[in-house]
């Protein structure tokens, strides 16, 4: 339905309705299309008076969606109006009318109020992170930074997880202010990505940059660089931190990984006890490796090629004088097959250690623990993100270690189309997170919005120095 | 002629707004919480003169006008302001019960999140959808039959018609019983196993204890039944608790055995065969002389790997059945309903026609029986999804590559 560009009479709302298909429905589908078509406000008025005058009472969800109406379009007195007849009619409001009305008078120079609203539904439940954003923005936006940041704290403390666009909303705001409780602040907010390891997008990375330039006195100069391979930064000569974990978090780590991935729930579910046992005592006669190689996955490298072959040149690849290698795999591989040969299987054992899990054991779960077993050093082979493993993680500090540590350690590879060789793409030898020697903030960065994958890691970086 | 038109709406438009405006100046001389009741005579001036320009604030006079006495705010408790905003929310149009009763709320209220409150009121508002349409229904075909009675009667008389059916099916049930009490002495055995439990939310071994009604009632009605064992079912189990709520007093007289110990206590381990999905075995034939068994699991969250790890952990022989052999198969999962397995296990007992049997998975699961080579059915799904469906056409493709590719390679 197209809504009228005019308010209508009564009459010209009869008639209108009663041309509708189905009349009781007429003035929902209607307000539904005025907030779709952004109608005039009088509009909907004439409906609402129409509305009221016919039934001597409007329902809530009419004044809901013309409330919708008067959101999009700003009109503050009337969003006060609905407010004060919303409260008189309906002792309590639910959310939904909340959410509009803090989004409503936030943007609006009422803003205090939406402050008491969001007092009013901490009554109720447990405010919305958009609730907590809009009126950060709003305080942020009068230069009420000190309530802002009580806000942010709070909704930190709820467990409510902010979006980028506040905390990029925050340095907007602070530009330029010599302050220097807010500047540690500011800071906390860094720490804050860097401990949960979220990587800003680009229009952030401008707003942190911006931020750190406009501090009076502070002499910070940002440039957008890359980091060379060696982990060293080419504007300040800055080494990065390397992503090795601290005797405590790897202990932690290997404990968890036996824990949640390989137990879990019932050990029988990715191995036997048994099987692990075997496998424990085999890696403990052996240790340590150097790189540990998933051979199932490294085998279906080439699609066209023998399996065995392609595990064969990934092995020939790595393996260097002194390197132990591990190869992990199942037992279905050592049955003579068109795509398992068994003289090339001989070849291979000779130049690395192998370990052939029963068919329908997880060989995945091996991977790890031999791994970490064998040490900071070790290295791991595979094309897999291990999403799944990391998902069986209990608590998120866990998995951040783990995110962490497979950054460092996992040799991801690639086939060149038209080459022979396969292409080993080595682990970072730096840690990719917010990081800062004090007089040197290195914040790594994504270029756009959508590029979200966790697993993807960013390689551009905003260098950011004190001279 | 379309000049002036726009003309006159100009100007109706304008002289509107300056009425408003004005309008808006005198408001804001009222206070806002003085109330004017003045929707009566308001009334009247509308349609005394539609003439008059269009007063767009009347219905916020209507609105504070009405319901005077504001009832003196009592301390509520918290069941009573959950109700409350329950009722806001359904005024507000969202999928919430109408009625919803004392222990409801209380689950509602310890759901953990914001999300599973919603999911729980949807779950409800729709059960209680069904249960009208349901009462609707029953009550159309109350009528119907009176009205069919009153032409009967007339016409004939009634009551032996009426006689006549509560016979049959009494004998019907007679004869049944004989069927299962035959079964539990000459019949094959199949064990449904009970120890899942703690792998399951409440509603999960709900729906779990309604599959095996309806199996157990499916293998009451066939010409052969199986022998049913519940296994590892415990006295004080919430299984238990579901299936005395369901059956009542059947229970005590159902003709099935029920047991707290394990399969393997009652039965050679020899002859035990675990049917899971999981399992790299897959069933080729039905064996007579095997006792199957059956995980009485429902797993919404797709646990992989529990009742073969259990299989495992006993040692015991799994087997899946042949779905991808014998079917296309298009999406879904291939754990299916302890129901359909019934049916499946029922089928292949008498008839031994995995194509029979497997009639019973459901329909929106595969596109068709495999009865040509698969390169060739591959051809036709993909000439099908390029007529019907261009977009998820690939996605068809990926999905028939990770069913098949493996096997084509084999061989």
């Amino acid at each position: 339905v197209q809504p009228p560009e005019r308010p209508l009479q009564a009459e010209e709302w009869n008639r209108l309705r009663e041309s509708f298909q189905s009349p009781h429905m007429f003035e929902e589908v209607m307000f539904n299309s005025m907030v779709k078509y952004n109608s005039p406000v009088d509009v909907a008025k004439s409906l609402l008076t129409h509305v009221a005058n016919s039934n001597g009472d409007i329902a809530y969800n009419l004044l809901l969606k013309y409330l919708a109406l008067c959101v999009q379009q700003g009109q503050t007195s009337e969003i006060c109006d609905l407010y004060d007849i919303m409260k008189f009619r309906f002792k309590k409001l639910e959310s939904g009318a909340y959410n509009l009305f803090i989004r409503g008078l936030s943007n609006s120079d009422q803003w205090r109020m939406a402050l008491t609203l969001l007092e009013e539904v901490k009554t109720v439940t447990v405010p919305s992170r958009t609730n907590y954003e809009c009126c950060i923005i709003a305080a942020g936006r009068h230069q009420e930074m000190k309530l802002a940041f009580g806000l942010y704290h709070e909704m930190l403390a709820k467990d409510l997880v902010p979006s980028s666009i506040v905390l990029q909303a925050l340095f907007d705001f602070n530009r330029g202010i010599k302050d220097a409780k807010l500047q540690k602040e500011l800071f906390d907010v860094l720490f804050y990505l860097r401990d949960n390891q979220i990587h800003p997008h680009r229009a952030f990375m401008w707003s942190i940059k911006l931020w750190f330039e406009s501090i009076p006195g502070g002499k910070w100069k940002g440039h957008l660089t890359n980091i060379k391979e060696s982990g060293q930064c080419p504007v300040c000569n800055h080494q990065l931190e390397n992503s090795d974990l601290t005797e405590e978090e790897y202990n932690n780590l290997r404990e968890k990984i036996i824990k949640d991935v390989i137990h879990g729930t019932d050990t029988f579910r990715k191995t036997s006890p048994k099987e692990f046992e075997a496998f424990q005592t085999f890696v403990e006669d052996r240790l340590p490796f150097d790189i540990v190689i998933d051979g199932l996955n490294v085998s279906h490298i080439k699609p066209r090629k023998m399996q065995c072959e392609n595990l064969f040149d990934a092995v020939n690849c790595l393996a260097k004088e002194n390197v132990r290698l591990l190869v992990l795999g199942r037992k279905h591989m050592l049955v003579n097959s068109s795509n398992w040969r068994k003289e090339i299987m001989k070849e291979m054992q000779n130049k690395a250690d192998f370990f052939f899990a029963d068919n329908i054991s997880e060989d995945d779960a091996f991977l790890l623990y031999a791994t970490l077993r064998s040490g900071k050093h070790c290295k791991f082979v595979t094309r897999d993100f291990l999403r799944d493993h990391k998902a069986c993680l209990s608590d998120s500090v866990t998995r951040q270690l783990f995110h962490k540590w497979q950054r460092g350690h996992q040799i991801a590879f690639s086939c060149s189309v038209e080459g022979r060789s396969i292409h080993f793409l080595p682990a970072l030898c730096y840690d990719v997170v917010v990081q800062t020697s004090g007089n040197t903030w290195h914040i790594p960065y994504r270029d756009t919005l959508e590029d979200k994958n966790s697993y993807r890691i960013p390689r551009k970086w905003l260098c950011i120095q004190q001279k | 002629m379309q000049s002036a038109n726009m003309l006159l709406k100009k100007m109706a438009r304008r002289s509107v707004l300056l009425f408003a405006a004005q309008h808006g100046l005198k408001k804001d001389l009222f206070p806002l919480s003085r109330t004017l009741s003045l929707s009566l005579p308001l009334k009247q001036d509308n349609s005394c003169s539609p003439s008059e320009k269009l007063d767009l604030d009347a219905w916020k006079k209507v609105m504070k006008s009405g319901l005077q006495e504001v009832p003196e705010r009592k301390e509520l408790s918290e069941l009573d302001g959950a109700r409350e905003i329950l009722e806001m929310w359904r005024l507000a149009g969202r999928a919430v019960p109408e009625k919803i009763s004392e222990d409801q709320l209380k689950t509602f209220m310890e759901c953990p999140s914001k999300s599973a409150k919603k999911k729980y009121l949807k779950f409800l508002h729709i059960r209680e959808l069904q249960k009208k349409n349901d009462r609707r229904k029953l009550d159309e075909k109350k009528e119907r039959r009176l009205q069919a009675q009153e032409q009967v009667s007339k016409a004939d008389d009634e009551n032996k018609t009426k006689s006549f059916m509560c016979m049959l099916s009494s004998g019907m049930d007679r004869a049944y019983s004989w069927r299962a009490a035959q079964s539990m002495v000459f019949g094959q055995p199949l064990v449904f196993d009970m120890s899942y439990e703690k792998d399951m939310s409440v509603r999960e071994v709900t729906n779990t204890v309604k599959q095996i009604v309806l199996s157990e009632g499916c293998n009451r009605r066939s010409m052969d039944p199986f022998h049913i064992h519940f296994c590892n079912l415990r006295d004080d189990s919430l299984y238990h608790r579901e299936f005395v709520k369901f059956y009542r007093e059947a229970w005590g007289k159902l003709l099935i055995t029920v047991t707290d110990q394990c399969y393997t206590e009652v039965f050679p381990k020899d002859k035990l065969i675990y049917l899971t999905a999981d399992s790299p075995k897959v069933m080729k034939t039905f064996d007579h002389d095997k006792v199957y068994i059956v995980g009485s699991m429902v797993d919404k969250s797709i646990k992989t790997g529990v009742s073969l790890a259990r299989a495992k952990r006993l040692g015991l022989e799994t087997a899946a059945l042949p779905l991808e052999k014998y079917l296309l198969w298009n999406s879904g999962a291939k754990n299916l309903t302890l129901d359909q397995m019934m049916h499946i296990l029922l089928t292949l007992k008498d008839t031994g026609d995995w194509k029979a049997a497997l009639e019973f998975v459901p329909k929106r699961k595969y596109c068709g029986f495999v009865n040509k080579p698969v390169s060739e059915l591959q051809k036709t799904l993909n000439l099908m999804n390029t007529l019907k469906l261009g977009r998820r056409r690939e996605e068809t493709q990926k999905q028939f590559a990770k069913n098949y590719s493996k096997k084509l390679k084999h061989k």
